[in-house]
């Protein structure tokens, strides 16, 4: 078919007038136009276009959905404020990337919810589209709206915003979604009866039939269904063989220059390393690999299919990938004949890294990345970061001899159990690094000198992990250990080697209220976002007194969520989902974590976390 | 060895909103998929040897836009510009290929004159008298045509030179069409823009009370010269 007299929503004076206009008029290479599904679902990624698009899993839903017959899946990322203004003035409702037709007329909005300062883009979205900000408002007419990914973990602080969410991996339970979707409407049921049935899915969250209750002090203290036939509990749900599951081969190919300008394979799902800060390596539990044959495949069809000339391997920790040498052998050759050039996000530092980096990167160019996340071995053991200093110096040592002489570190302030010498720490593990390479690097040998840039972001406790327990440090107290830091760097002999940074204090503490809130906070995010709240992951749009003064106005308690540690028996609003990974286990590692003693990573030891109900992945290697 | 090719290719609907580098990296993939035999440069980048006529500008389609692409070899051009169509996408075609002469300037120093067509309207009108408006316009085009000096703009030299050819139409129903041939390149380069802005700046349409905007804009064709000096599209054999 032909698409190229597709008429823009937009007219040519407003796309002349806005910055990056292609953000808007959709028709990119592998971008899929159809006229006669029965299902439109709108899935959107609530930020500008170049991050949207370069998030892998909504190209796999796109994919996935677009091969189904019956169902057109378009796209819709958030205007940037140029455009948002002129579709006020102008009354333009906000309409998809392929169809260019209203958001409001489609069966399904899905929205991805990457991280949490997207917030206030959810209700943008909503208001330029004509929806309804909450579910129990909403008509026959408007689109379904649900909500996936990882913030869903707790959903509840905008639970009121959506009718569906969908806790899992989306590959496994949307068929079943639509084809009920489809029976409801051929029957002529109505909106509620659709969600009340939807309910019975699993991994399908219905919000709306569920009633909170609170304790005298306001705290949350229960969720339960208000009908027998809702589940009090909502499964995870998971792709259990990798090869089998969906994966896109023509993605979209941006015009403009996307965030991540790559092919992309995603070599494993989940991470063995049990960090306890960290989400991620929870909820994606267990680790799931793809073959190599099939990796093999996916790159040669890919780069086919997109002309792209970089590829990328995805994954929470690709060194831990068991046939990583296999495959990169493959594709050094493959990729090398064909002028393409391939990038290793994290990956360890050790002497295979280095040599694989050493082939395929620009030497010149590119700095190596350590993260450490601790400075201190204690709070490293803490964490359980299974990363020695002696790991780091030694993976510096080499990676100096093999001509980098750019080292990047990330860190966290602000952690459980932190103590004024953690902070101090970060500064002479950097002037440790610095000293290895006036060390090991001849002078003859040196070619400009050593660069080590720290940076440090603040600790923000997440659902689903050890540390969800855990107290949130102040904007003052984080400012206060940054300072200790970059007074610690200035004090080292090294210390016109070393530049440090660090993130913002006031995103951190509004990202901690809605990771551990509860369905209170609903409405201080409305009342923020009609008060100018908008594009909160971006600094110059991001305002702090903004916020407090939407939860002092809304009466909502913030800092009852963010600052306290948490009795170990109380409950959260979050544990209704079953994320395979016990309650129980991971108030073992957050004891553990007290104690600063480490705990083991899934290969090395099963830690009987839950997660093996699953059945699948390292739990049955 | 090396021989350069040189792609004729137009851009048309919703496409024409990219910028130059993004049309630059349409290529750029668009020569990896069709898996075309490209030259690429040395060192640690390896990246092929791709240049333009003219950038596009935001906006604006195009029937004769060019493109040269160095290749390791090639004894046949349609060939290649068939393999390039064949993964193209929508609102982009190649509509021609041929090989340059050893010799011949690369596409951008090669660039003499422009053709552009620019639809207008006026502002204030709903239903545009199209009648009324042309009358205007032509007046305008005549008063315009008919100094020796034009400056103003981004430099501050006098375009009117430049202005080889300017006429107005009304072929297709209302719309009206500034058709207008311009020097493009680095001696004098003139924008269809700046023309319209001086226009809009003559009499004739200031005491219309007319508020013409441009609804869409073309390039038709890029000419460079022969030999001998004279004017031909850029993918004539005889070009310099």
């Amino acid at each position: 078919m032909d698409f190229s007299n597709r008429q823009t929503a937009l007219d040519h004076e407003i796309l002349m007038s806005i910055d990056k206009p292609s953000r808007y008029t959709g028709g990119e290479p592998g971008s899929v136009m159809k006229d006669d599904a029965d299902i439109r679902f709108v899935i959107c990624f609530p930020d500008v276009y170049e991050i949207g698009m370069s998030h892998i899993g909504m190209q796999i839903l796109y994919g996935m959905f677009n091969s189904w017959q019956d169902v057109w899946c378009e796209r819709l990322f958030s205007p940037w404020m140029d455009l948002d203004k002129i579709m006020r003035e102008k009354k333009i409702p906000l309409f998809s990337l392929e169809s260019q037709q209203p958001v409001k007329s489609a069966d399904f909005l899905g929205i991805t919810l990457q991280y949490e300062m997207c917030y206030t883009n959810i209700l943008q979205i909503f208001e330029l589209s004509g929806i309804k900000f909450y579910s129990s408002e909403r008509v026959e007419d408007e689109p379904i709206v649900i909500g996936g990914g990882p913030c869903v973990y707790n959903p509840e602080p905008i639970a009121d915003f959506f009718d569906i969410f969908y806790i899992g991996e989306g590959e496994v339970r949307y068929r079943e979604l639509f084809d009920l979707y489809k029976k409801c409407r051929y029957e002529g049921r109505s909106r509620k009866e659709f969600l009340r049935e939807a309910s019975h899915i699993e991994g399908i969250y219905v919000p709306s039939l569920y009633e909170v209750t609170y304790d005298e002090n306001g705290r949350f203290a229960d969720m339960v269904p208000m009908y027998e036939d809702v589940p009090a509990r909502v499964k995870k749900q998971l792709v259990k063989n990798m090869d089998e599951a969906f994966y896109p081969t023509s993605p979209v190919v941006p015009f403009i220059r996307a965030t991540q300008d790559r092919a992309v394979i995603e070599v494993q799902r989940g991470c063995i390393r049990n960090c306890r800060f960290c989400q991620a390596g929870q909820i994606y539990k267990p680790v799931r690999e793809r073959s190599p044959e099939q990796l093999k495949e996916l790159a040669r069809e890919i780069l086919k299919n997109t002309g792209y000339e970089e590829l990328s391997l995805s994954s929470l920790s690709t060194s831990d990938y068991t046939h990583l040498k296999e495959l990169l052998d493959y594709l050094m050759e493959y990729c090398g004949e064909k002028k393409i050039n391939i990038s290793l996000p994290s990956l360890r530092i050790d002497a295979f890294s280095l040599d694989v980096m050493g082939k395929v990167q620009d030497i010149k160019k590119s700095s190596l990345t350590f993260a450490p996340e601790a400075g201190s071995q204690r709070m490293r053991d803490v964490i359980n970061k299974g990363l020695t200093e002696e790991d780091i110096l030694h993976g510096s040592e080499m990676a100096f001899k093999g001509g980098w002489n750019k080292v990047k570190l990330y860190f966290m302030l602000g952690l459980p159990f932190e103590e004024e010498s953690d902070a101090v720490a970060i500064a002479e593990l950097c002037n440790k690094v610095a000293g290895v390479y006036f060390d090991t690097v001849p002078k003859s040998e040196r070619q400009g000198s050593v660069q080590i840039t720290a940076s440090s972001s603040f600790f923000v406790p997440k659902p689903f992990t050890a540390f969800q327990w855990a107290e949130m440090n102040t904007p003052e107290q984080f400012v206060e250990k940054a300072k200790i830091t970059k007074a610690a760097v200035r004090a080292q002999l090294n210390q016109k080697r070393i530049s440090y940074h660090y993130h913002d204090s006031g995103t951190t503490i509004i990202e901690g209220i809605f990771a551990r809130g509860d369905r209170k906070v609903a409405k201080a995010v409305e009342y923020a976002y009609k008060h100018g709240a908008i594009f909160d992951a971006w600094t110059e749009t991001f305002s702090y007194e903004g916020w407090i003064k939407a939860f002092e106005e809304t009466g909502v308690n913030y800092k009852d969520y963010i600052y306290r540690v948490r009795d170990d028996e109380e409950k959260f609003p979050w544990d209704f989902i079953d994320s395979g990974v016990s309650k129980k286990f991971l108030l073992r590692e957050w004891h553990n974590a007290a104690a600063a003693k480490k705990s083991t990573d899934c290969r090395k030891q099963c830690m009987g976390c839950g997660a093996g109900v699953f059945g699948c992945g390292v739990c049955v290697e | 060895m090396s021989v350069t090719v040189r792609f004729k290719f137009m851009r048309t609907g919703p496409v024409r909103y990219l910028g130059h580098l993004d049309m630059l990296r349409y290529f750029q993939k668009a020569v990896m998929k069709a898996e075309l035999d490209a030259k690429y440069t040395e060192g640690f980048h390896p990246h092929q040897i791709m240049s333009f006529a003219y950038p596009l500008g935001v906006g604006m389609e195009t029937y004769g836009d060019y493109m040269d692409l160095e290749m390791n070899a090639c004894d046949d051009a349609e060939a290649l510009m068939d393999r390039l169509n064949a993964v193209m996408h929508e609102g982009i075609k190649v509509t021609g290929a041929v090989i340059l002469r050893e010799k011949a300037l690369n596409a951008m120093a090669a660039v003499a004159e422009a053709d552009y067509e620019l639809a207008v309207a006026d502002e204030g009108a709903s239903d545009t008298d199209s009648g009324a408006a042309q009358k205007v316009l032509c007046d305008a085009i005549s008063e315009l045509m008919s100094k020796v000096e034009i400056t103003g703009g981004k430099s501050a030299k006098n375009i009117r030179p430049g202005i080889r050819t300017l006429e107005c139409k009304n072929d297709s129903g209302n719309e009206l069409r500034l058709v207008m041939r311009l020097s493009s390149g680095s001696k004098l380069n003139v924008r269809p823009a700046d023309v319209f802005e001086k226009l809009c700046e003559t009499e004739a349409v200031i005491e219309s009370g007319m508020k013409f905007k441009v609804t869409h804009l073309y390039r038709m064709e890029i000419y460079g010269n022969d030999k001998d000096g004279r004017i031909v599209a850029l993918n004539d054999k005889t070009a310099e």
